[in-house]
């Protein structure tokens, strides 16, 4: 059992109570539309926060009125237990999702500005400490236009944690990344974590959400749906998902009794059980019909369970 | 402040090294030295004769008509500027009256249109009559021309000499006496004079010389003029290219729009400072060496540069929200025209202002806001200048127009930088601004 999930990240159970963040009540409309809606949540400081939600559900709304780059209609948000107006301060550093820097400028000129123009002084020698720790000294003195698209993200990461945060927002930060690339910043982001940055990323990446954060909060249509570790929002659904592999593929999974929905993910699928359905049923049923390679029940995945949320019929009312 | 400093600095320095403004500092002086070298150039081109044919329907005053029309052709040639200077030397000719008249003119009328001739000067039969019929035209003059040159003028001084000429020999003037009677006397143009303020004496005025005094405070506007535009027009582009490439998604997390905005004002300020500079310092050193620094308004400068500081501040807070709320660069473009009214309003009117630095459209203009800097700076420089009371309360104005636009800027400019999708009307910059 289990699907390799693993378990609420590695500060789980040892959250820090003091919160970074407490949202109160927080709306935001863009003329009609409520971007945001009555949400209420607290960010403890020191751990990796996770936000999941289909696009354009209030993630990055949040998170900018969280980098008090836009106000709420009505609502509180605190950072570090003060409410901010609108002041700028080093502690907090937001990369967003849609991200540019000036492209004429070098790379190392041009952090040294991002890290000044948050609050650093003498930002040098960090800049450089970083660029050294993601393969980017070679570049210092190139202009950014000339480097690759990877490389470029690596550059507007270190313009964000330059000076070191003490709240670091990442909207999307391993969006067009390559596997070295995403290591090598999550590698960064626990690093920060550990010297005791609060870090609030916003993923479409289930796996990595639920491997890097230590709690996740999912916002659906501008409201709070989920929010907790992921074991505390597994242990909220039945384990009554079968993950099986069959030697014949998916032909024998037609019209299976008790199974509600076939969730094919190529060489694994993924049954979801009818309420009442037995597991030993389902099993009988199936080995009757084809050779079956492995059978395994699991609590449902995040993905799954952003699904159920969020797919076209979502399963679940927003929790409190 | 510091973080409004360090953008500024940011943008100064990207904008000072870049190519455009390097080019556009040794391009300007280039352009206004070339402009001048090629009108000097075209009016050689010009001077080429022109073929004058008189009509004469009295039969009697064709040769006054073409003897006046010669004498001034000479009298401008032997002092050029100090008359009506057409550009341009003629040859007259008198053409007798066929009995078809229509077709007469119509054939001189060909020939202009064919160039063999330029003007044709038809005197009606009455024309030294006093009794005559002032409905009709006394004198036809014909011309293809746009009405630009000043040969109109000639023409109207030849023939009033001519028909006066011909009316004295009526009246059996002694020739003697009608070339005594008509002789030019020449004006010659004189500063005002004034009390000296120190010791109380009177001070005579000076004559004039040679170079027209509008000239230098035309130069100094024209220089307010484009050292603002260069200053502040790359604001468009830049910005909605920055917020294209979502440059401003990443500062806002590190300054407020609003710093933002202040910043790439005081660049754009900064710029215009330095070529203005560059250039006032050019000027002076190029008059110091053509011994003629009494030319240059030096009690301006500060008031130049003042008016340079107002306009520049005003004028790049608006170009940056224009360019913020632009989708594209391209359409940044498009909107330039509501960014340089209040520049190329003046500009068009400078020669009426010129003329009538006191006229009631002058003086209205100079306390306009958005036209202060650059008409009563004009009206300052021009000989007689203002009242006292004038430029400082047209300051005063200005610097408040300047916050106004300041304050809306930042309102368009903070939705702007975030906002997506199509470029807004007018109408709904106006909503950002009333909203916020």
């Amino acid at each position: 059992m289990g699907a390799g999930i693993a378990s609420g990240g590695p500060l789980s159970g040892k959250i820090r109570r003091m919160p970074a963040v407490e949202i109160q009540n927080v709306t935001k409309m863009f003329r009609d539309v409520t971007a945001v809606d009555q949400l209420s949540l607290t960010v403890s400081e020191g751990a990796v926060h996770g936000f999941i939600g289909p696009n354009g559900s209030g993630k990055t709304t949040t998170m900018r009125m969280i980098a008090n780059i836009l106000h709420p209609d009505s609502g509180t948000v605190r950072v570090f237990g003060e409410e901010r107006t609108t002041t700028r301060s080093a502690i907090i550093a937001y990369l967003p999702e849609e991200r540019g820097v000036y492209r004429k400028m070098k790379v190392r000129a041009l952090l040294e500005f991002h890290g000044e123009l948050r609050g650093g002084r003498n930002v040098t020698a960090e800049v450089i400490s970083w660029l050294e720790r993601l393969d980017l000294a070679h570049c210092a003195e190139q202009k950014v236009e000339t480097l690759s698209k990877g490389m470029s993200q690596k550059v507007q990461f270190i313009a964000t944690v330059v000076p070191e945060p003490k709240l670091l927002i990442l909207d999307e930060p391993f969006s067009g990344l390559d596997p070295v690339s995403t290591d090598v910043v999550r590698s960064a982001i626990l690093d920060l974590r550990r010297r005791g940055c609060t870090v609030i990323l916003s993923t479409h990446d289930m796996n990595m959400a639920q491997t890097l954060c230590d709690s996740i909060v999912m916002i659906f249509r501008g409201k709070k749906v989920l929010d907790g570790t992921l074991e505390s929002i597994q242990a909220s659904y039945p384990s009554d998902t079968i993950r099986v592999e069959l030697e014949s593929g998916t032909f024998a999974l037609g019209s299976l009794p008790g199974i509600d929905r076939v969730n094919d993910l190529g060489k694994v699928q993924e049954l979801r059980m009818a309420a009442g359905c037995d597991a030993q049923q389902v099993l009988q049923a199936l080995a009757a019909r084809a050779r079956i390679v492995s059978f395994s029940v699991i609590k449902p995945s995040l993905h799954d369970i952003f699904v159920r949320i969020a797919g076209p019929q979502h399963e679940v009312a927003a929790v409190a | 402040m510091r973080r409004i400093l360090l953008i500024a600095k940011r943008d100064y320095l990207q904008a000072v090294t870049s190519k455009g403004f390097i080019i556009g500092l040794i391009m300007f002086p280039l352009i206004i030295g070339g402009s001048g070298l090629l009108i000097a150039v075209m009016n050689r081109g010009n001077a080429k004769t022109q073929r004058v044919a008189v009509v004469d329907h009295t039969g009697i005053a064709a040769a006054a008509v073409i003897q006046a029309g010669i004498n001034l052709t000479r009298r401008n040639n032997a002092a050029p500027g100090s008359g009506i200077d057409t550009g341009a030397p003629f040859s007259f000719e008198e053409i007798k009256p066929e009995a078809d008249e229509d077709a007469q003119l119509l054939a001189l009328s060909d020939q202009i249109r064919s160039g063999r001739l330029s003007i044709v000067l038809d005197i009606a039969a009455d024309a030294l009559e006093k009794t005559r019929d002032s409905k009709t035209p006394a004198v036809r003059y014909y011309t293809n021309s746009a009405g630009f040159d000043a040969t109109n003028g000639l023409m109207t001084g030849a023939i009033n000499e001519g028909l006066r000429r011909v009316r004295l020999e009526r009246l059996n003037v002694d020739s003697a006496q009608i070339a005594e009677v008509l002789r030019n006397v020449p004006i010659t143009s004189m500063n005002l004079v004034k009390k000296d303020a120190a010791t109380g004496k009177f001070v005579p005025g000076e004559k004039k010389g040679p170079v027209p005094a509008g000239v230098v405070p035309y130069f100094l506007v024209i220089l307010l003029i484009m050292v603002a535009m260069t200053g502040v027009m790359p604001n468009l582009s830049v910005i909605a290219e920055d917020k294209m490439q979502r440059v401003f998604e990443m500062l806002l997390a590190s300054a407020t729009p609003f710093d933002l905005m202040a910043g790439k004002v005081l660049a754009s300020l900064g710029a215009s400072l330095t070529s203005s500079a560059f250039y006032v310092a050019a000027g002076l050193a190029v008059m110091t060496g053509l011994a003629a620094l009494q030319m240059a308004p030096l009690n301006l400068l500060p008031w130049f540069f003042v008016y340079l500081i107002v306009d520049v501040v005003m004028l790049s807070a608006w170009s940056a929200a224009l360019g913020s709320a632009s989708a594209t660069p391209q359409d940044a473009q498009q909107m330039a025209f509501l960014l340089i009214l209040p520049i190329m309003i003046p500009m068009f009117l400078l020669t009426p202002i010129i003329q009538q630095p006191n006229g009631t459209m002058s003086i209205v203009m100079s306390f306009f806001p958005p036209f202060t800097p650059v008409v009563m700076l004009l009206r300052q420089a021009l000989p007689g200048g203002v009242p006292w009371w004038q430029p400082w309360v047209g300051l005063v104005g200005a610097i408040a127009f300047a916050l106004l636009v300041i304050w809306a800027a930042s309102r368009i400019f903070r939705i702007g930088i975030l906002s997506q999708g199509k470029t807004p009307k007018l109408p709904e910059l106006l909503h950002w601004v009333w909203e916020g």
